[in-house]
């Protein structure tokens, strides 16, 4: 118990090595699956298991498909310009 | 009378809205729709938990990181506890890891924000508008 105690307080006081590379982008993505399931938790007017997940999902996806083609216009506009 | 239940009214809000604070998805158990409350307290928790993971407990820090600690105390009061740990113990976390802490346990805090507002405004639509409506 104190074994389970000591890892999570280590865990809690030590940050995670997160290098500035492309693959810490995929951070974004637990968070967009949590603002899309809060923001489908206070929009749909009943809580049906079925309808709320492909909502979420549907949200979520369009989050995520945005961002990217917001991505590759920024990244065509830096190619352009420099 | 109608300045009593008013009253009653406004109280019902407060306690809504001093719930969903104090606990992410109280206020929304506590107007009976549980099955969000429960959807709430898992998502914030796990969000605000997720950015502590990342940046440690050092990104709750009322000194240098005042504009994230505002959204962030929205999560719970609980969380100035967090902030006194990390300046009583001069813990600190720079780069990345901080900036993806932050908008993690910010961006949890402004959800619960949002979760407050919406358990408040289901209570009031609940005291005001007549049943079956």
């Amino acid at each position: 118990m104190s074994f389970i105690t000591t890892g999570i307080m280590a865990n809690l006081i030590t940050p995670e090595r997160i290098g500035v590379t492309g693959l810490s982008m995929l951070w974004l993505l637990p968070l967009s699956l949590s603002i899309a399931v809060v923001y489908k938790a206070t929009k749909v007017k009943e809580i049906r298991a079925v309808n709320f997940i492909r909502e979420s999902v549907v949200l979520f996806g369009s989050i995520v498909v945005f961002m990217a083609v917001i991505a590759l216009a920024l990244f065509a506009l830096a190619w352009l310009v420099t | 009378m109608p300045p009593r239940s008013k009253d009653t009214n406004l109280v019902l809000l407060l306690s809504v809205a001093l719930l969903g604070w104090l606990i992410p998805g109280a206020g929304h158990f506590l107007i009976k729709e549980r099955a969000r409350g429960i959807i709430i307290f898992v998502a914030i928790v796990l969000t605000f938990a997720i950015g502590l993971y990342i940046g440690s407990v050092a990104v709750v820090n009322p000194v240098t990181g005042k504009i994230a600690y505002a959204a962030q105390i929205m999560n719970s009061p609980f969380v100035a506890v967090i902030g006194r740990i990390t300046i009583d113990n001069h813990y600190e976390v720079f780069g990345k890891p901080n900036e993806i802490g932050q908008i993690y346990t910010s961006i949890a805090g402004l959800l619960n924000l949002l979760c407050i507002v919406n358990a408040v405004y289901l209570a009031h639509l609940r005291k005001t508008q007549p049943a079956g409506a």
